[in-house]
């Protein structure tokens, strides 16, 4: 499946997608000495989004989130790639400020269409997202 | 992307690598909302978040900064010199001392101005109706749109930081007139706000950006003799459990003469009705805690106004806290100033509180305690809720709640 969207962050990436349903702050909603998320009533609650590709609604919370997600990069626990529903302010400048390929406005909900397991090949110069469902290849 | 002659030179590097990779950065988080120009900025806030590295490399070849006016956010309590009386393990401090102080060396001399507060519009950073800002920290940011009438994005820290180096932002989202008004209408129904506390206000705000989400909101039943401290209480946490930018509160805030203009005369996206029974709900996930033993108890998330420091002094007038527990009050060193020559700290003091200055409380780093705590009362429901997930038992409630459990060593609720 080929999903399109828009460029947040240039770059092509790919690996194992992890969704949420919620919007997610890099500030409070994750252990960057992890990479698990935290915080009782997180969908994600102990799961890990370290070197995956995030997959989530959008931002909320602390404008600090991008020096937290640089935390969190430096320490190896950071996303690859970040797909969401639709960017706010401050979760662009995450992707933009540490350079994760990151899209959002995609022609198909992700939220619906991409499961956990998922694996995706990013394309976030063109906008491009295909997703191989789990168990195929 | 159309940038003027001066903003080419700077993306061509002409300034310098720092103005450079400033003004890219601004034209790819204008690319995202398809901005076509860049804006003048009047106001800036950054802070000291980022590692050293990466604000040296903003900031070479920079000799001075082109906004205006930039303030600075405060740092970690460890970094001030209250880090010790506060508990943390001496090393941390020493650390992050030294962190703080040469992230300042680096930012003071190029005009950056080191208020150290969260509440610049309370030290001198006052936003004017109108007027571009860029700043970081989501509740000062949603005070500057709501209550000021300036116009700026949540935009964060790095966002921010490069805004007070080129001194522009890109014109978008709620630079634009056309994208201020409400999209979320709340209506306040059988809550008597006459008698509201600032922790009350900091539960109805909790619960309202919870719904609002990233929209913009707009609240009618709010009376106009709200004080400006209840307002910061009350939009301070929307940014916290939503990602709000702008609440217009009918009747008070500048762009919200009546519920029509502010929703620009069109029908809301939303409309919900919040009483009684949200408030609890709200009031209920701030409090956490499961036990009555009060360790820590804490003011000042967002920093305490002189108005509130005199209510505190108020009621700790004669008082003494119990040993069993910390009582930290925290504010910037210009507003101590002044509560100290009203006799209002030493009063605090005298009762047992530690007057902190210029830390941000609520990322107080609780794992660097040399003796650990569990639990915290407090009246900040934004604190409330990053230290809730911070794995901190929150005891949730107003000011006089707060002191009485500081002097008790229980909490009465």
């Amino acid at each position: 499946m080929i999903l399109k969207g828009k460029t947040i962050k240039k770059g092509k990436v790919e690996g194992e997608a992890i969704v949420s349903q919620m919007p997610f702050s890099f500030l409070g909603d994750l252990d960057v000495t992890t990479g698990k998320v935290v915080g009782s009533g997180h969908d994600l609650e102990g799961e890990s989004i370290a070197n995956k590709i995030f997959v989530f609604l959008t931002g909320k919370g602390s404008t600090a989130a991008p020096d937290w997600a640089y935390k969190a990069k430096r320490l190896g626990n950071a996303p690859k790639g970040m797909i969401c529903q639709e960017v706010e302010p401050t979760l662009a400048m995450v992707a933009i400020t540490h350079d994760i390929p990151m899209v959002h406005k995609l022609d198909q909900n992700p939220l619906e269409v991409i499961k956990t397991g998922d694996y995706i090949k990013m394309d976030a110069t063109e906008g491009i997202v295909e997703v191989i469902k789990k168990g195929e290849s | 992307m159309n940038l003027t002659d001066e903003q080419k030179r700077m993306y061509d590097g002409e300034y310098g690598p720092g103005m450079q990779k400033a003004i890219s950065m601004l034209v790819e988080y204008g690319n995202v909302w398809d901005a076509d120009r860049m804006a003048r900025v009047n106001s800036a806030h950054v802070a000291l978040w980022s590692e050293i590295e990466w604000l040296a490399e903003m900031l070479e070849g920079v000799e001075q900064i082109r906004v205006p006016l930039a303030t600075v956010h405060p740092g970690n309590c460890a970094a001030s010199r209250f880090g010790r009386a506060m508990g943390l393990r001496e090393k941390f401090c020493q650390r992050e001392a030294k962190a703080l102080s040469e992230k300042l060396g680096l930012l003071v001399p190029k005009g950056f101005v080191p208020v150290l507060s969260c509440t610049p519009f309370l030290v001198g950073n006052v936003p004017t109706p109108g007027s571009v800002f860029s700043w970081g920290g989501s509740e000062g940011i949603c005070a500057a749109n709501s209550i000021f009438g300036a116009r700026g994005n949540r935009d964060a820290f790095p966002a921010a930081l490069a805004s007070a180096i080129t001194g522009v932002t890109p014109d978008m989202l709620l630079l634009k007139k056309q994208n201020r008004y409400g999209q979320l209408l709340v209506k306040l129904e059988d809550l008597d706000l006459e008698r509201f506390t600032l922790a009350d206000y900091g539960a109805l705000g909790n619960y309202i950006g919870g719904v609002a989400k990233f929209k913009n909101v707009v609240v009618d039943g709010v009376p106009n003799t709200v004080s400006f401290d209840q307002l910061k209480h009350f939009t301070a946490p929307m940014p916290t459990s939503g990602a709000v930018a702008i609440c217009h509160v009918v009747g008070v805030t500048p762009e919200a003469p009546t519920v029509e203009e502010a929703l620009g005369h069109k029908k809301p996206e939303e409309a919900i009705k919040v009483g009684k029974k949200q408030f609890r709900e709200s009031w209920e996930s701030l409090h956490t805690a499961t036990k009555d033993d009060v360790e820590v108890v804490f003011f000042g998330c967002p920093h305490l106004s002189i108005n509130e420091l005199r209510e505190l002094a108020r009621l700790l007038e004669g008082k003494k806290k119990a040993d069993s527990v910390r009582l930290f009050v925290c504010t910037t060193e210009q507003i101590y100033t002044i509560a100290k020559s009203m006799g209002c700290t030493d009063i605090i003091e005298q009762a047992g509180g530690l007057m902190v200055r210029d830390s941000c409380i609520m990322l107080f780093p609780y794992p660097e305690l040399v003796v650990p705590v569990t639990n915290a009362a407090t009246n900040s429901a934004k604190a409330a809720s990053y230290q809730a997930r911070a794995g901190i038992k929150i005891q949730y409630g107003s000011t006089e709640s707060c002191i009485n459990a500081a002097i008790i060593g229980k909490w009465g609720g």
